[in-house]
């Protein structure tokens, strides 16, 4: 704030010859009354888009919820004295002191295997989402970049991969393979799960390929594959990151739905083998409903926190959905001065 | 209509995709389904035996004559005999399954699409306002927590604790299958509540999000303006101007997302014990029924893509830019 | 043509931008009149604040910006301070539009007809559709387009087309004041010259006021009655289009005017602008022209000019070297 004239562009002018006219508040006013903050000045050194993803309050809110679960997962040694795979007491004890979260019918503790499981399943989430991200990103930019042949022929790809039902396929792969390793599912949700992104990374790319930076390095005799990747590849990052965001979702809830239903290895400690027994043991039905929502709210916490990141990464990448939050103070400062409030 | 054609062969050509696809994956993968049968008799079969069970699963001459014996029976509606309800023809199966999901899967998708666009065209014209701040978040939010949670909550609540809605079955058991008899009707859409509140729960926040974006991008456009210009009644710009462009690419997405529909399915009719596709493919895993599970894969995807064609056919009669073309 | 009476007296006009964390004031308190039967136009280069002016007299600014101050007098009224039954009757009838892009300012899949017949059936309830249709055929034979392709789609018209309907459409309620926002930029030559030709045949005949903006200044000399100049947020000059080349009062008129061939005339070496407009987050505390002005004195850096009435040249400028 030391350098007023910086952050004061317009000041209050002199009174103009229609002093009877309402006059606009002068930038500092105007800047409380529609709650405009300068950026604070630790994100000055990011660059833009990450600077308005660490000031969204969604987003961050979304990142911290996640990276408590991370970190959880991460050192469930340290959290738990059991073995998520072995008996740790009597069957279906109530949570209490000894089992936080209560036990299983087979009487292994909840919370280990809670916190055991979350490894496996962000883990397969995480690294299915990136996975297929980075497939879609490699598709969608040589698509929409190299154009011709080559679009036709990704986007033909991209529109089977789209097309094809992605459960039942992995359903039918599953099956094949008799009991799917964690490992195994997540391989095949990332190959089966690229189709959204590459198709909206094609579509930026091919808007992108005109623009005037593209074309003067490509005069100027650049590398192909320079060319995207200084050029084109910074300018998808923030699609790309939603891409990724996405495909953990779905990859996180499709790994559950199918282990729930059984196509996963009994006995991998995963969210959804949690829910698989739970269901098989007709936990819900004999009361023990501890057995049953851990597993639930950590799917759903995990949801909801990538959702939450969605939001702010949609806000980066689409400046008119950020631009809506502002409505409500401009709907409110023209109230104020008797003027009609329809803002679109 | 070159664009509609272009799509036909498109479906096409994903349709035998998928078949050859359906055709190689037990190829491909280690231990045929023939081979893990005539392993499980441990040495017991006579060698006319085994040709025999290679032949009924398809397994037998060169991968060629497999592919074209194999394309031959799926254009006969033919998938072979399942092994979990013996004598019946899976197909049998498969279309009985099949109508279940249909009605669970065409209500959910139905009232998700009407619900959430709806609420996704009142978040758009009220952006920044309370609902839009409040339920847009909670609504999307809704929409990761997969099917198979919100189907046990449901369950656990209204049918365990409440009573207010059965444990299982599609309809009274009592009653004959007729669908002009309004009581049995009546009996399948009570039994059908809770599947299809559980598919729908997980779901309209994805309608409401998009309708949103597409909604506020659009309510800059300048024909927009141009409508408020014209100090046009404020339905009028909302439903003809905007929400009616906005409709187009939400119907595209509405066919896609029927493959995503139709696995939450799957995984709702195993919590409520409903007889659909799900229910059946669940079972046929535990038996290792291939025969059913490639058929409801095939039958899926040929239901997406016909989904799919008629989404293009919608998006031609919606939007005149596609007529000429 | 144009009588002295003022149709829309804009006053201390304010419009800012709400960005995430800065306001840029895109329009800084500018003053002027339409005058009625008037072509006014607005010339300045581009992001200078005139489509902005022309989006806040419509009360049609969009997100993210905000008329912050200021008012639009139409008979004694202030448009900003209209409800929504006075707004809506201001809307069309009195003030209509047409936008730059034709292409986009149409509906792509509505038929031309209702957009042409729904703002007739909004604003006169009893109207009946035949009366409605056969006013649009009327209105289609005005701007010389076939009426039988009345109810095709804005994709089946080619661009000069598309921006004849769009004047249609601001024609349909005989408004007192159409404003103009580049409405030919985005045609060829040939064309652009068409339609000019025939919206000052309209204006002649219907006798409307016009708010023309574009950043050809010979053509909008042609077109136009007076013409404002704007810079970086500020009107700097406001005078009638024939001595506004001729006698330019403003240093930042003179080098627009150096800027632009001469209609007429031998050929002249063209002097560009030097330098940039300043940024409107970051503004100099003077003269905004001045860090470019050839003429630059010292008070220009420190106090900024107001704009003021010359009457031995009738015009009005906003420069401290005229004192």
């Amino acid at each position: 704030m030391s350098d007023l004239t910086h952050t004061q562009p317009f000041a209050l002018r002199a009174e103009s010859a229609s002093e009877f006219a309402s006059r606009a508040p002068d930038h500092v006013e105007l800047m409380r009354e529609l709650g405009v903050r300068p950026r604070p000045g630790w994100t000055s050194r990011l660059p833009p888009g990450l600077a308005s993803f660490v000031t969204n309050g969604k987003g961050m809110a979304g990142v911290v919820i996640l990276l408590v679960l991370v970190l959880m997962s991460a050192f469930a040694p340290l959290l738990s004295d059991y073995n998520p795979n072995r008996r740790a007491g009597k069957p279906h004890v109530q949570p209490g002191y000894e089992h936080v979260l209560g036990t299983t019918r087979l009487g292994k503790d909840v919370f280990t295997q809670l916190v055991y499981g979350g490894r496996v399943s962000l883990g397969v989430g995480l690294g299915a989402g990136a996975f297929a991200a980075v497939i879609g990103l490699a598709l969608g930019i040589s698509a929409g970049y190299f154009g011709g042949r080559v679009d036709d022929i990704i986007t033909f790809f991209v529109n089977v991969v789209l097309v094809l039902p992605g459960l039942p396929l992995i359903i039918v792969i599953a099956t094949m393979v008799e009991a799917a390793s964690p490992m195994v599912i997540g391989l095949v949700l990332a190959l089966t799960g690229w189709g959204w992104s590459a198709r909206t990374i094609r579509t930026q790319t091919l808007s992108l390929r005109t623009r005037e930076f593209v074309t003067s390095a490509e005069l100027l005799g650049e590398r192909k594959w320079r060319i995207i990747l200084v050029e084109i590849f910074p300018n998808m990052l923030s699609f790309f990151v939603g891409g990724l965001v996405l495909g953990t979702i779905a990859a996180i809830l499709a790994e559950a739905a199918l282990e729930f239903i059984g196509l996963g290895d009994p006995n991998a400690v995963t969210w959804g083998t949690m829910l698989f027994w739970a269901q098989n043991n007709l936990a819900l039905q004999s009361g023990a409903w501890w057995e049953v929502w851990p597993p639930c709210i950590a799917i759903m916490l995990t949801g909801a926190a990538l959702v939450l990141i969605n939001f702010a990464v949609d806000e980066i990448t689409n400046p008119q959905l950020k631009a809506s939050r502002k409505i409500g103070r401009i709907k409110r400062f023209l109230t104020r001065r008797g003027r009609g409030a329809d803002v679109f | 209509m070159i664009f509609l054609a272009r799509r036909l062969v498109f479906y096409f050509a994903a349709f035998v995709l998928a078949i050859t696809f359906n055709f190689l994956i037990p190829r491909l993968m280690p231990g045929s389904p023939s081979d893990r049968i005539i392993a499980s008799f441990q040495g017991r079969l006579s060698e006319s035996q085994v040709a025999a069970i290679r032949r009924s699963y398809g397994f037998d001459g060169n991968l060629w004559e497999q592919y074209i014996t194999y394309v031959q029976s799926v254009f006969r509606l033919d998938f072979g005999i399942s092994t979990v309800q013996f004598p019946e023809p899976t197909a049998a199966l498969l279309f009985y399954g099949a109508q279940w999901t249909l009605v669970l899967v065409g209500l959910a998708i139905f009232l998700a699409f009407f619900i959430g666009s709806f609420m996704g065209i009142h978040a758009a014209w009220n952006r920044g306002g309370f609902f839009d701040s409040f339920f847009t978040p909670i609504n999307v939010m809704m929409n990761a927590f997969t099917p198979a949670i919100v189907a046990l909550l449901l369950f656990y609540a209204f049918s365990l604790q409440l009573k207010w809605f059965p444990l299982g079955r599609a309809h009274d058991p009592n009653l004959m299958q007729n669908w002009f008899d309004l009581k049995f009707v009546g009996s399948v859409l009570y039994h059908a509540t809770l599947p299809v509140l559980s598919i729908l729960l997980v779901s309209f926040g994805g309608w409401h999000l998009g309708m949103r974006n597409v909604m506020i991008n659009l309510l800059n456009e300048d024909f927009v303006v141009l409508a408020r210009a014209k100090g046009l009644s404020e339905n009028r710009i909302k439903y003809r101007y905007v929400a009616r462009n906005a409709i187009l690419p939400q119907i595209t997405s509405l066919a896609l997302s029927i493959g995503f529909m139709l696995g939450g399915a799957l995984v709702v009719e195993q919590v409520f014990n409903y007889p659909g596709l799900g229910k059946f493919t669940f079972t046929a895993i535990g038996a290792r029924d291939y025969s059913f599970i490639q058929g409801q894969l095939l039958l899926l995807t040929c239901s997406v893509l016909v989904a799919n064609l008629v989404s293009d056919i919608a998006n031609v009669m919606l939007d005149p830019r596609l007529r000429g073309r | 043509m144009s009588s002295d009476r003022a149709l829309l007296e804009v006053r201390n006009l304010t419009v800012d931008y709400v960005g995430d964390n800065s306001i840029a004031r895109a329009v800084d308190g500018i003053d002027f009149d339409i005058r009625e039967g008037e072509a006014f136009g607005l010339a300045g280069e581009s992001g200078c604040g005139k489509s902005t002016v022309a989006f806040a007299l419509a009360r049609l600014t969009r997100l993210p910006g905000l008329v912050s101050g200021g008012e639009v007098r139409l008979d004694g009224q202030d448009v900003l301070k209209f409800d929504k039954a006075r707004l809506k009757a201001y809307r069309w009838r009195e003030v209509s539009f047409v936008f730059q892009s034709a292409m986009n300012a149409l509906n792509p899949v509505i038929p031309i007809s209702e957009q042409l017949i729904d703002v007739m059936e909004t604003h006169e309830p009893g109207l009946s559709k035949e009366e409605a249709r056969k006013r649009a055929i009327d209105l289609f034979d005005l701007v010389g387009i076939p009426p039988a392709r009345l109810d095709e789609f804005a994709h089946q018209f080619s661009g000069g087309m598309r921006q004849r309907i769009c004047i249609a459409i601001a024609l349909a309620l005989k408004p007192r004041l159409i404003i103009m926002d580049e409405p030919t930029t985005a045609l060829d030559v040939v064309v652009q010259r068409d339609i000019i030709e025939q919206i000052v045949e309209l204006k002649n005949r219907l006798g409307f006021s016009v708010l023309f903006i574009t950043h050809d200044l010979g053509l909008m000399i042609e077109f136009c009655d007076r013409i404002g100049v704007m810079y970086s947020g500020e009107l700097v000059e406001v005078a009638p289009s024939g001595s506004i080349l001729t006698n330019p009062q403003h240093p930042y008129t003179r080098a627009l005017g150096n800027s632009f061939p001469p209609l007429t005339g031998p050929r002249v070496r063209l002097e560009g602008i030097s330098g940039t407009p300043p940024r409107l987050t970051d503004l100099p505390p003077g003269c905004r022209f001045a860090p470019r002005c050839p003429h630059a004195m010292p008070i220009c850096h420190t106090q900024a000019p107001e704009l003021r009435f010359y009457p031995q040249h009738q015009s009005e400028a906003a420069c401290h070297l005229l004192n």
